[in-house]
């Protein structure tokens, strides 16, 4: 941005002039423009490409029995929806997806708080943790299957080992950067286990931590929808598998749309929640402002 | 004075933070001439616009109201330094103090010789291979000054540049201020929490109200230049610290 304005003089010499630019004569205006063409940008862009492929469907330049127009794509999700025939595998999949978040969550946060404070605990499971933080958590499948036969057991638990590293590898770095300013002044009043967890640890690493659970919300939609194709019944990745196999690519999109949409609620749910539990963290402005 | 031009002129300047009911006046409206080669100090109440009147006059920000003119024909008149040194940790000291030539696309060899001789000016010369992060605060604000001063500034805004150092470390780098400046004569912006240091150093001090700030007060230290950190053991120099601090303290006492 260019603040400076020059001018000549009569005498010759140049001026340099810093004075008002439009967000300071118009501050009202200007920010209710920047809003505005903020919102349409984002809202723009979307709707231009799928119109775009829906040019594309209506005037055959794609082969739409491949790639059905938008349309076809939304009215057919339509009449599932009101058949009733698309909730039992939304269902599926958000079932497993909340308990397998719900427990790498849980175990996750505790573990990389134990890990964080302790260095004993630290020295003996980072190496081993760090091994299978690289290992595709896809590829485990096979062993919870046989933990734990067909059914629920080796969905959740998929969702859980994947939630669970991200989860620990932020809280367990975001405990150790705690500044140790933060520490010191606690152990000086004499602060306890507990209370040090409850008023230092727990606030001062939350942000960060947080940071890494909306990052495995959209990562656990991720995996589940991957292991529902290989080894389920039902659920949206299932769906979208199976229809893909009968050709009936409409009804594979629609299973697609709901995965997105799933993930996107998702993590934007975790990211308020992220937001009421710490009002004095700086606003991640992920997406626009306020 | 009775200066025909002015170097730097701000007219009824002011400067809003926010929008509606949250809006925030931070400074002035205010007026303020400064002549070539002035050195002029600013002291006022923490958060009484301070440092937004040097951010606009830097370019950083721009004026709510009113305007602000520097008499230059260089498009960028001013460098400035910064309280917290505003030094890059991934260049070496000297490649820092070179930052500002190298910007202007200086010939390497040209930069080279121009930052080490400020190097060597400002004491530096045996680290202009090491890195900002191996240096002691003191040395730190030393390049920020060197890099500052390496590009020839007519303007030099400093912003609390002192203000992170302890206190005789703090003198001493005053000292080595005013040598530097009354050989250079360069216009100076010096905003500062200490009066003892507006005075050490100004050719004129003032004193700013409490948010949004103005000028209450003007006061010309009675030491003619070239002077020395020896004023501070004058008479005069004690009296006029507690008639600053006379004006000062009622605004710097929370409202």
């Amino acid at each position: 941005m260019n603040t400076a304005v020059r001018k000549e003089c009569t005498d010759s010499t140049a001026v340099l002039v810093r004075r008002p630019g439009p967000r300071e004569l118009h501050p009202e205006r200007t920010h209710r423009r920047r809003r505005a063409l903020e919102l349409s940008l984002a809202l723009a862009v979307p709707l231009v490409l799928v119109l775009l492929w829906q040019l594309a469907a209506a005037q055959a330049w794609i082969d739409d029995r491949v790639y059905p127009a938008p349309t076809t794509i939304l009215a057919d999700g339509w009449d599932r929806a009101a058949a009733g025939d698309l909730w039992p595998d939304v269902w599926a999949t958000l079932k497993r997806v909340l308990a397998g978040y719900a427990i790498g969550t849980a175990s996750g946060y505790a573990l990389g708080l134990l890990m964080g404070s302790l260095s004993l605990v630290r020295a003996a499971l980072e190496p081993l943790l760090d091994a299978l933080y690289v290992v595709p958590k896809l590829a485990l499948l096979p062993i919870f299957l046989n933990m734990f036969g067909l059914g629920e057991g080796p969905q959740v638990a998929l969702v859980a080992a994947t939630v669970f590293f991200f989860v620990w590898i932020s809280t367990m770095s975001a405990v150790m950067s705690i500044p140790a300013g933060y520490r010191d002044a606690g152990q000086v009043f004499g602060a306890s286990s507990w209370q040090m967890f409850r008023h230092v640890l727990l606030p001062a690493s939350l942000p960060a931590v947080l940071v890494g659970a909306r990052i495995a919300a959209g990562v656990a939609v991720l995996v589940i929808v991957a292991s529902e194709q290989i080894a389920a019944a039902n659920g949206l990745g299932h769906l979208i598998f199976d229809s893909r196999a009968l050709f009936q690519n409409d009804v594979m999109f629609v299973g697609i749309v709901c995965v997105a949409v799933l993930g996107v609620v998702f993590s934007e749910l975790v990211r308020i929640l992220g937001r009421l539990l710490t009002p004095w963290a700086p606003r991640d402005r992920g997406r626009g402002q306020s | 004075m009775g200066e025909p031009h002015p170097k730097l002129q701000a007219t009824d300047l002011s400067r809003t933070f926010g929008r509606g009911p949250g809006a925030v006046d931070a400074l002035g409206p205010l007026d303020l001439t400064v002549t070539p080669g002035e050195f002029v100090c600013i002291v006022g109440p923490s958060g009484c616009g301070k440092s937004t009147l040097l951010r606009i006059a830097s370019g950083l920000l721009r004026p709510s109201t009113g305007e602000l003119a520097i008499r230059t024909t260089s498009p960028r008149p001013a460098a400035m330094i910064f309280q917290d040194y505003g030094i890059y940790d991934w260049k070496t000291v000297l490649a820092n103090v070179r930052f500002g030539l190298d910007i202007q696309r200086l010939p390497r060899r040209e930069a080279n010789a121009r930052a080490r001789d400020w190097l060597a000016r400002l004491g530096l010369a045996d680290f202009a291979s090491a890195y900002p992060a191996t240096l002691s605060g003191g040395m730190r604000q030393r390049v920020a000054i060197a890099r500052a001063l390496a590009v020839e500034p007519e303007i030099l805004l400093m912003d609390e540049p002192f203000a992170a150092l302890d206190a005789q470390l703090r003198m001493i780098l005053q000292d080595e201020l005013l040598e530097l400046t009354q050989t250079t004569r360069t216009t100076t912006l010096f905003i500062t929490h200490s009066l003892e240091e507006a005075i050490v150093l100004g050719d004129r001090v003032l004193v700013m109200s409490a948010r949004p700030g103005r000028f209450i007060a003007e006061r010309r230290p009675p030491f003619p230049r070239p002077r020395s950190g020896e004023v501070r053991s004058a008479p005069e120099f004690t009296a006029l610290k507690s008639e600053l601090w006379q004006l000062l303290r009622p605004e710097a006492v929370p409202a």
